[in-house]
């Protein structure tokens, strides 16, 4: 027995002088300077993003490795499903092939039509988005932000802005890329604003995610507002960073009280927010930014009449109706010369307002 | 049990990251000191987004005490070990509430400290299931 206590002892108890380098406290003192420091540096400047790249680099086999496991069970979980579950499968996918070809035809020719009458109108064209299939590969350990890491990045043409979608709606947007993975913060991140349009009669609003419960809020709306519970919201795409018409909740309450002006709203995302590993990032081609930019370019220099045309948020009945009038009195003429640059900074929306982090 | 977290099991994580390094604290305090902890810590920042020096800092923190009371923890009874486990968990919960609450983010109800109890539950399996966490019953 005795011999037992003096084995442990031997062993860890080497006298305090030699081999146990610097003290206890001396090294908490160090390390935590260091960590204050780190973090001063972190959130006030901007030196450590090229740190954090390479160090992701470094980090992303470990991830890969540390996933095998679970990607091993998926795999063999494939492997060996029935012949009864692929079957039925099959068939329904057959299914739904089918019917979302016939939606798809009919999307075509509306397509074709709406493209038509954007030349007819001389409005700038909606650009097609590019798509990357991404797998979730990390769920970030912070309780307080709503982050997770994905399977693409800058070497797969990730740009930071780029909304994630899934099936069901928009769960986020892509804040960070790093060489071989990218960042998304989940639209319930208290950070993250998302602009919306109640998808029944139109109305702009934006989103703000609520940071727990998995809720969004729309704040500051007035109390007479009209938003109903049931209402769907879908992305606007004013802001030129998320496609138009994506859905992204659902008001599930919508309460106002007596002692506050605002209303009350709490909405459920549509996109499984934690449920999905695959997600799709879909970024508006740069390009478009610049054919923004190019219309209130050429809208300056054109007549008055054409500057409704590429007035698609502000369309009041009130402003187009000048459009259509032949030749005006010139005391018309100087008010429409003072709506004239009512574009410009809607167009400058173009230039992702929140995708700051 | 597998990847990806979510939904009541993303709350209920423990942090599996601390009670390893905590384990090998106690198991080999020679070779892992409060420098490996800030160092894995940051590792944890880089994983999760943050900002750097968060968990490096609650994890400095953290171990310091692993550290000074190390000599005792090996000789305390199992019960009180997993008293101590716990008090450090949720010691370096602490110190990550009090950072975020600097940072502006408020929070987020009591089921934050969750992972602590959890963490601490894992401990107790492992050491169940024959994990020698350092400790040295007498007599043995």
């Amino acid at each position: 027995m005795m011999r037992g206590i003096h084995q442990n002892f031997d062993q860890q108890q080497a006298p305090a002088f030699f081999a146990r380098g610097p003290s206890p406290l001396a090294r908490l003192s160090f390390f935590t300077a260091l960590s204050l420091a780190l973090m001063a540096t972190d959130s006030r400047l901007q030196y450590l993003s090229g740190v954090r790249e390479n160090l992701m680099t470094l980090l992303h086999p470990l991830q890969i490795v540390a996933n095998a496991p679970s990607d091993l069970y998926h795999f063999t979980d494939e492997y060996f499903s029935t012949h009864h579950h692929l079957l039925n499968e099959n068939a329904r996918l057959k299914k739904q092939a089918l019917m979302q070809d016939i939606a798809l035809q009919r999307l075509t020719i509306l397509n074709l039509e709406n493209t038509n009458l954007r030349n007819l109108l001389e409005a700038k064209q909606s650009l097609l988005e590019t798509s990357t299939l991404a797998e979730v590969i990390h769920v970030g350990r912070d309780a307080f932000t709503k982050k997770i890491i994905v399977n693409r990045g800058k070497n797969h043409n990730v740009v930071t802005g780029a909304a994630a979608v899934d099936a069901k709606g928009v769960i986020g947007q892509v804040t960070r890329t790093y060489p071989s993975s990218s960042e998304i913060t989940l639209i319930t991140d208290k950070s993250l604003a998302i602009p919306i349009q109640i998808e029944r009669n139109g109305l702009r609003a934006i989103a703000f995610g609520k940071g727990r419960d998995n809720t969004l809020d729309l704040p500051y709306l007035p109390a007479n507002v009209d938003i109903r519970r049931g209402d769907k919201l879908v992305t606007s795409g004013i802001d030129g960073v998320y496609p138009a018409g994506l859905a992204v909740a659902t008001v599930t309450e919508m309460r106002t009280t007596q002692d506050s002006p605002f209303a009350h709203i709490v909405c459920v995302p549509a996109g499984g927010i934690e449920n999905n590993r695959q997600i799709l990032l879909v970024s508006i081609p740069q390009a478009e930014l610049e054919t923004v930019n190019e219309t209130v370019v050429s809208e300056k220099s054109k007549p008055v009449s054409s500057s409704t045309a590429a007035k698609p948020v502000t369309t009041n009945t009130a402003n187009e109706k000048p459009a259509q009038e032949p030749p005006l009195p010139s005391e018309k003429t100087t008010q429409k010369t003072t709506e004239k640059p009512a574009p410009k900074p809607l167009a400058n929306d173009g230039h992702r307002p929140h995708a700051q982090q | 049990m597998l990847f990806p977290w979510s939904g009541l099991a993303l709350t209920l994580r423990p942090d599996f990251m601390l009670l390893v390094i905590l384990f090998w604290l106690l198991r080999a305090p020679n070779q892992c000191s409060v420098g490996t902890a800030w160092f894995m810590g940051l590792w944890i920042d880089l994983a999760s987004g943050g900002i750097f020096g968060q968990y490096a800092l609650a994890y400095t923190i953290t171990t310091f005490f692993a550290v000074i009371y190390q000599r005792r923890l090996v000789l305390f009874s199992s019960t009180q070990q997993l008293v101590y486990v716990f008090s450090l968990l949720f010691l370096s919960q602490l110190i990550l509430l009090i950072l975020k609450t600097f940072a502006g983010k408020e929070f987020l109800g009591w089921s934050y400290f969750l992972p602590s109890i959890t963490g601490v539950l894992l401990w107790k399996l492992a050491v169940t299931f024959g994990l020698n966490t350092g400790r040295h019953a007498h007599g043995n």
